[in-house]
Order: C-alpha cells, then structure tokens, then sequence
C-alpha cells in the first residue's frame, strides 16, 4: 500500500495530537512522597481515594525503615523541592524541624487541631509550633498463642489492665512455654528498638536521657539502665526463654505465627499483620511492668510533613489537609489499625468494630501508661547508637560497658546540637 | 586528516576522560570536602582540618581502623590463596572440568546484596538451615554473624564466597599464558611435580597474582554491603569497617565532612598499602 501525502499528514498530525494529550496528562501533579514499606494493600487506596478526590497523584515510594530513615536524610539535605511530602517518624520531628526540613502547619490545620487527641499533638510539635501531623499513635500489647497456653495447661493472661502481668510473672510462664527440643520460644518482643524497649527501663524507674534532652552519659548508661537491660539480656542469654538475634519485626512475627513463640510484645499493627496465618487463635493482654517499677507503654507514630521547599506547596497542603479529615483516617485505621488520632473515631468506633478487648487496652494505655520516646534534636542520634547497643546486649555483650560506649558516642554526636 | 602523531591519544581519549570524570574528579571533590563542614541549617563552610582532628580524638574511629586493617590482612591473603588454589584445580583438562568452573565462577552472578541476604537467612540462628545442618553432624549450633568472635570470620567467608571465582578466572588466564616447552624443559631436567610447581609455576604466575592481590586489596578496603545488611558493624564494633563508618557519618549523622575524612584516610592507606603490595611482588630481576 503506498501512503498518499494526505494520509501521511493526517497520521502526523494525530502522533502530535496523541503526544500532546499524553504530555498534559504528565503535567497533573504527582506529588513524590517517601512512605513507609508497609505492604502495597495497606498503602495505595489511600492514594488512590485521594487521586480520586482532588486529581492529584501521590507517588508513594515504599521503603523499609531504616532506609526511609536514610533516604529522607540524603534528599532533605539535598536542600531542594522533593519530596513534596514525607513520613515523619514522632521522635524525629524535632530533628527535621531544628534543620528547616518541616513546614508549620498551625496556620493551615488551625480549625482542625481541636479534632485531634491532645496527646497526639505532643510528638509532631517542636518550639510550640506543630510541624506534623499526626496519623494516629501507637502503644504495644501482649499477644499470646491461646494454644500452646492450653497445651501446657496455663491460665490464659487477663486482659484487664488493673490484672496487669509483672515482667517476674511473665517470665514464668516464659519458661513453662520454652521447648527447646522443638524451637519453641516462650516470648519475645518484636524487635529491637528503642521504640519498644525503652520501656523495660522506663519501667524499672530509668531517666533515659538528661532534663536538658542531649546529655546520655548518666542516663543512657545509668543503673537503672543497666539493670533493666540486663534484665533483658538474661532473658535470651541465661533463661533462654527468648529467641537471640531476632533484630526484625518481619521475623518475629513469622516465628509467632508459626507457633514457635508463645508470647509476643508487639504493636496493634499485628492484629492486620497475623491474618496471614490460618488457623493462629491468639489472645491480647497489656504491657506487663516491672514489679519494683511502674506500667509505661512506647507510644507515638508515623506524621506526614510537607517539605517547606516543595515546588508543589498547594498539592501537598491539599494531602495533609486531606489526610487530615474523618474518611481519610478512618480509611486509614481499616488499612492499618494505628489507634487513632481523631477524637471523632475513637467516639464513633467504641464498642461498635473495634476488636475487643484490645480497643479498652489500648485506650487504657494511651490515658495512664503512655511514655514518649525523648523529644531531642539528636534523636537520629540517639536512637542509632542505642539500637546498636540494646542488639549488642541481645546478643551476649557486656550491659555496662556497652551502655557505656553508647553514652559516650550519642553525647559526641549531641555536640553539635548544643 | 589527523596527524598520526595525534591519533594514540584521540583513541585514549575516552578511557582518559572516563577516568578523569569518574576516578579522579570524586577523589579531588572527597579530599576537598572533608575540609569542609555543614552547619544544622545547611551552610556549607571551611573547617580546615577540623574532622580531622575529630577523628583522632574518636575512639570508634580507631577502633573501625584496627578492624579494617586486621580483615584487609586476613581476607587478602585468604581470597588469593583460594582463588589460586581452584585455578590449579580447573586447570588440567580433565573431563567435565567446564562444569565446575562454571560451578566456581557462579558466585559472581550473584549480586553482593542478595548474597549477604541469602546468607543472613542461610545462617540465621532460629530459622537457617545451617545450623541445622551443624547440629545434625554433632557440631552444634553458631552463632556466625550474631557473635563478637565469629562476625568478622563470617564476613570473610562470605566475601570470599563470592570473590575468589572471579580472582580465579584472572590466575587460570594466567596459568594458560606459561609456555609448555617451559615445564617439558623443567621435567627433561629431572623436576618432579612440587618442583615444576615451585621453581616454574610460582616465578612465572608472580604478575598476575601481583594484579589480583592489588585489585582486591582496593576492593576489600571498600567492603561495605554485607557490613551493612547483615551486622550494621555489629556485634560491639566487631565488623565495623572504615566504609560503614564512612557511610554511618554522611547518611544517619548527616555530616559529609566527616564522612569524607574517613573516605579520604582510606584512599591514602589504599594508596600505600598498593604501593607495598607492588614491591612486595616484584621480581627480583625487577627489583634491581
């Protein structure tokens, strides 16, 4: 067939016509926005519903933490316009905030902060501005294998916080239901972070870091410290009722969801993330505490930000502002199951779809026991050089001197803060 | 037309640029900023020798320089006796000896990522199989990559794993390149087999083995990825290398200064310890 100088000029101009619809289509706005890997089910509908409210696309990119930590690190201090916005972890709000990495959002959430649960709005404020926004919070329960507590003929733990379980009594039923011979672990936390242990020596009675929120030595390496950590050292080294370098929340999960843990200390993440074991009948208890000490509860969570340097500042308020409304967090909630930080859900969903008893738990825990992880500057800091060390004492290292390398090197790097 | 005088250096040139742009430019950039430091809003100013002089005062950094020496005396030595080793091994024709050299240099296929991570799965404590596998046979399990004494000697194994096929493919090249005529004169004059071995094989693989001791010196004193997946330097520093301190500095401590201190005290030691290498393996006609 030849192709007359008619047809070619129409099928030209359709290519140019096609191309330039194609390049309007690429002009709408996707606004780039590092998340968290959590997996894709649990991320893109809230993309998607807010694509399809507004038309503006959000690029999640999903990292596991540590490198979304390490990525916003390379790109924030890139100093330029991406990411539009970002997940900020509570405890580094400061962090963000002190090197002009954050908007203030006062001004634009001003008629909303009143919808929020005061003690959400602690972790995302900085200077007495609010700097992030707070997508719920967090608190860390007890889940117990309901089988193998009846296998070994044990009553099962109480859910009621008043009944709270000591770690002393914890750790007996531990020892009931560690079975070497066949690998089976009587408890462990989820991982290693100070996010989760930070309130074994909270509860022992430890100040985890000076008054003036960058002093380490004394604190970090305190004996209260000490002693609590070593406490939590015994428990893998000495009774052997837990499992020993299981650094990661991915692997704990799967030994309790294969029945090979008995009990485990994780956050209400869980109850979506043990659905994938068929036939796991587990049972939800608080925190247990110290007998000497007090009940404390990690509490705190993910916030978006907005990047004060984004070339898309409208789009990326409209996200926050977005995210910020009713549907959203409740869509939210469904995906993910962090307790709320809208007043209105906590209100709407009580006694109706919350599974029981966790819901009175939680709440429970987030009114009396709640303890946020230090609001220093140097968090990063903080955190990195005390989860290497509580990974350390998992694994066998002396308490002390390990807790006394991690003081001095977090107060080296405090420096530069003061 | 182009002089022929000229003609040489138009074909080097995109080696030399490529050089130039990718080697030499980062270094001249590294070595510059780590004079340099960031205040906490971003400021990049002149600090002189300032991270420096942190470094000499920070026992991590010391500690990190020890461990990066001891694994670069240990692994460097280790991967260049493994790899000559199995090059010996796939050197004869025997039959289906392709098999096994593919089998040998299969590693290399692997990228460094996935190897630490099929490792930290192969010997983790609670779900691997090799310990398994240890207990089985009445070892007993390890602890590898979770313990202060076994860490640093996983790490090796790991990289070694993975690196000596391909020093392997450099050595047997090598072996082919020595002139039979050389061993028929060595047996007509009565050697045996550890003879040819010592006084024909040895001398005449001096270069090579020069070259792959060299080039895996440098890449071993940039060992990163598995410190990284697998121990974040751990257990207590006993894996933390220069490079993960390096790393630790520009992407948790967000000070590049500092991070290019360490990058530039490296190059240096590479630097010198290359230069000892060459003269160590030189031949003695050479050395003259």
């Amino acid at each position: 067939m030849q192709i007359g100088r008619r047809q070619f000029m129409a099928g030209l101009a359709t290519t140019t016509l096609l191309g330039s619809i194609g390049r309007a289509g690429a002009q709408s706005t996707t606004l780039s926005a590092p998340w968290m890997g959590w997996p894709e089910e649990q991320v893109a509908p809230l993309m998607a519903a807010f694509e399809k409210e507004t038309g503006i696309k959000v690029a999640a990119e999903r990292l596991p933490i540590a490198e979304l930590f390490k990525t916003l690190e390379v790109r924030l201090q890139a100093r330029n316009e991406i990411p539009d916005v970002y997940l900020v972890d509570g405890p580094l709000t400061a962090s963000y905030a002190a090197r002009g990495h954050l908007l203030v959002l006062d001004e634009m959430l001003a008629d909303d902060l009143e919808r929020f649960l005061p003690s959400t709005l602690v972790q995302g404020t900085y200077d007495e501005k609010l700097y992030a926004m707070p997508l719920g919070t967090s608190t860390q329960i007890l889940f117990y294998n309901k089988k193998l507590f009846a296998e070994a003929g044990l009553p099962e733990p109480s859910a009621d916080p008043a009944k709270r379980m000591t770690w002393e009594e914890a750790l007996s039923i531990a020892q009931a239901l560690t079975k070497p011979e066949i690998s089976q672990f009587g408890i462990a936390f989820e991982n290693c972070n100070p996010y989760q242990l930070l309130a074994l020596p909270q509860s022992w009675g430890a100040e985890v870091i000076g008054p003036d929120q960058l002093t380490a030595a004394g604190y970090v390496n305190g004996d209260a410290m000490v002693d609590a950590m070593t406490w939590y050292q015994e428990l893998h080294q000495t009774h052997k009722v837990a499992p020993v370098g299981t650094f990661q929340t991915g692997v704990t999960q799967e030994m309790f969801g294969s029945g090979k843990l008995a009990m485990i200390v994780g956050g209400t993440w869980n109850l979506v993330g043990f659905e994938k074991f068929e036939g796991l009948d587990f049972g939800v208890a608080p925190h247990p505490y110290f007998a000497k000490g007090t009940p404390v509860t990690p509490t705190g969570s993910w916030h978006i930000g907005i990047n004060p340097r984004t070339a898309h500042m409208e789009e990326a308020k409209a996200f926050v502002r977005w995210l910020s409304t009713r549907d959203a967090m409740d869509l939210w909630f469904e995906l993910r199951q962090y307790p709320p930080s809208l007043r209105q859900i906590w209100e709407e969903r009580a006694s109706t779809n919350f599974i029981d008893p966790v819901w009175e738990i939680v709440q429970h825990e987030l009114e009396h026991t709640a303890t946020p992880r230090p609001a220093t500057p140097g968090y990063r800091e903080y955190e990195d050089f005390l989860k290497t060390a509580m990974q350390d004492i998992n694994t066998g290292a002396d308490v002390r001197a390990t807790l006394d390398r991690a003081a001095q090197n977090i107060d080296r790097e405090m420096r530069k803060y003061r | 037309m182009i002089s022929s005088r000229w003609t040489p250096f138009l074909f080097l040139a995109p080696a030399l640029a490529g050089l130039l742009i990718f080697r030499l430019t980062p270094i001249l950039v590294a070595v510059g900023g780590s004079l340099s430091g960031v205040s906490l809003m971003g400021e990049l100013r002149y600090v002189g020798l300032e991270n420096f002089e942190y470094l000499a005062d920070d026992p991590e950094f010391w500690e990190s320089l020890r461990t990066t020496l001891y694994f670069n005396l240990l692994i460097n030595p280790i991967q260049l006796a493994v790899a000559f080793a199995l090059a010996l091994l796939v050197f004869r024709p025997l039959p289906g000896v392709w098999f096994y050299r593919t089998l040998l240099v299969l590693p290399m296929a692997v990228s460094t990522g996935i190897s630490a991570v099929l490792f930290g799965l192969f010997l983790d404590g609670n779900l691997g199989p090799m310990n398994g596998f240890l207990e089985w046979i009445g070892i007993g399990a390890q602890p590898f990559h979770r313990s202060h004494d076994q860490a640093l000697y996983t790490l090796i194994g790991i990289a070694t794993w993975k690196g000596a096929g391909y020093w392997m493919l450099f050595l047997l090249a090598g072996l082919y390149s020595i002139p039979s005529t050389v061993y028929e004169a060595a047996t007509i004059d009565g050697a045996n087999g550890w003879q040819r071995f010592r006084y024909v094989t040895l001398p005449l693989m001096r270069k090579p083995m020069a070259f792959v001791l060299v080039a895996d010196t440098a890449i071993n004193f940039l060992f990163f990825a598995p410190v990284y997946i697998l121990t974040s330097g751990g257990p207590s520093g006993s894996t933390s290398v220069l490079m993960f301190q390096a790393y630790r500095a520009a992407f948790t401590f967000s000070d590049i200064g500092r991070s290019l201190a360490i990058s530039t005290v490296l190059l240096g030691i590479i630097a010198i310890i290359v230069v000892l290498e060459f003269r160590f393996m030189r031949s003695p006609e050479e050395a003259k």
